[in-house]
């Protein structure tokens, strides 16, 4: 196979992906070619429209194909509620795995100075312009339960304190079926200062 | 082939590796400076996700010889209350100073002492603009570009509490006469507060940090700091413009 043969190019470009590396790449190749042209085709037109097609949504940054997400479009979805996360992944969690029915806003990223990012790349002035329109009651911080996470979480909290909106942080603690013997010391730590009053 | 066992470590800052590993920069007590690369450190059930975070005391384990170390082992120095909200932003500016001015593989044990006792008292909820103030002048210490706080530089007088003086970069404090000096303008006061380690009244924390800007200005060169964006005067709205 000479090195810049097409089944050579395919191989390169499968590497691409997180966990790909030559071997996978390769039986990936030759399992298309051999086995499903037509797979492949689907897959090489899905990836040519997506590339092409996908934005992000000029409310909420989420990744979407129109300019306006179909979460931010929808008139059910409680507006007086806004979920702040740090990427799209985030908000699907939440979105698959809650009851959560109000809007979200996706960062795109924590505070990471050292790596320069700072509030200008994760949108700040987009979410303080959306909280200035008047809609949002309460903004719920999502970020991660990392000390970046938490600094995200309160570079936020300051703005949307300013504009005098309540502003709420998810809970931190033992996950759900965990035995206390063998949650990590930090987390054991952050639930018994974070602990609540049984009504 | 080196093998450190269990010393007394910081994480300054890590960064992916690959898929599923970390670059970890570390402030270990006795190494001073180093990498270390954490294997599988990003795996959804690596115990070393939680772990290996910054402002936490560590004791870590890692071998080899070249450039980046291998962690070997890592497990938590005792119990350090953790801190959340400003005093963060404050932790990102240490480790950026101790990036910026540690050199690799230069141990520092008397700094990381000082860093320790820092991390603490955000812990404890010291006021964040007194903690730094003295950490960097404990660091300039460390380094060997400490600040002449006692004395007059030219006259070799002891610094009096009430004068004003102009302090020279890279020499020290000289009493001001008539204005006529070039240089930072700093009361007696705040030089014997800054020695003694003892910071509280507004100006004297205003002036300190006045001064300790500009004598770090000359170290750190014309790229600026990266975590000074987090601290803009006003409200994060205006930051945001």
């Amino acid at each position: 196979m000479s090195k810049d043969s097409l089944i050579q190019q395919l191989i390169n470009a499968f590497r691409c992906l997180p966990g790909v590396g030559p071997k996978s790449a390769q039986r990936m190749t030759f399992y298309l070619l051999q086995r499903d042209r037509q797979g492949g085709r689907h897959l090489a037109e899905s990836l040519v429209a997506a590339m092409s097609r996908v934005g992000n949504c000029r409310r909420c940054r989420t990744l979407s194909e129109k300019e306006v997400c179909a979460i931010c479009e929808n008139p059910k979805r409680d507006a007086s509620q806004l979920c702040v996360v740090e990427s799209p992944a985030d908000m699907a969690a939440i979105e698959h795995g809650t009851g959560y029915r109000g809007q979200f806003f996706v960062l795109g990223g924590h505070l990471s100075p050292l790596d320069g990012i700072g509030p200008d790349e994760l949108g700040v002035a987009l979410l303080a312009q959306r909280l200035s329109e008047g809609e949002v009651g309460e903004v719920i911080i999502a970020t991660g339960s990392t000390v970046e996470g938490q600094a995200t979480a309160h570079y936020i909290s300051e703005l949307v304190h300013e504009k005098g909106i309540r502003v709420t942080r998810i809970a931190q603690g033992v996950p759900l079926g965990g035995e206390l013997e063998f949650v990590d010391s930090s987390t054991l730590d952050h639930a018994i200062g974070e602990r609540q009053s049984m009504e | 082939m080196k093998r450190i066992d269990l010393e007394p470590c910081f994480v300054l800052h890590h960064r992916p590796y690959r898929e599923t590993s970390l670059i970890v920069e570390v402030f270990g007590r006795d190494s001073g400076r180093l990498g270390v690369i954490a294997k599988g450190a990003r795996r959804p059930r690596s115990d070393l996700r939680g772990l290996l975070q910054p402002f936490r005391p560590l004791l870590l384990s890692w071998s080899g010889s070249g450039e980046l170390g291998l962690l070997t082992a890592a497990e938590p120095d005792g119990y350090m209350r953790a801190f959340a909200g400003r005093a963060l932003f404050s932790g990102f500016y240490m480790n950026e100073l101790l990036m910026r001015l540690l050199h690799r593989f230069d141990p520092h044990p008397e700094l990381f002492d000082h860093y320790r006792a820092a991390i603490a008292s955000f812990g404890a909820g010291a006021r964040t603009e007194a903690v730094l103030r003295v950490f960097e002048k404990q660091m300039l210490e460390s380094i060997g570009y400490g600040l002449v706080l006692d004395r007059d530089i030219d006259s070799g007088e002891p610094i009096r509490g009430g004068a004003a003086y102009c302090y020279v970069a890279d020499r020290g404090p000289v009493f001001v006469q008539n204005g006529d000096r070039q240089g930072l303008r700093v009361t007696g006061e705040t030089l014997l507060a800054l020695a003694r380690e003892r910071l509280d009244d507004e100006r004297v924390l205003d002036e300190a940090k006045q001064l300790m800007r500009a004598v770090l200005r000359g170290h750190l060169g014309d790229k600026p700091l990266a975590t000074r964006r987090l601290f803009r005067p006003g409200s994060p709205v205006q930051d945001a413009r």
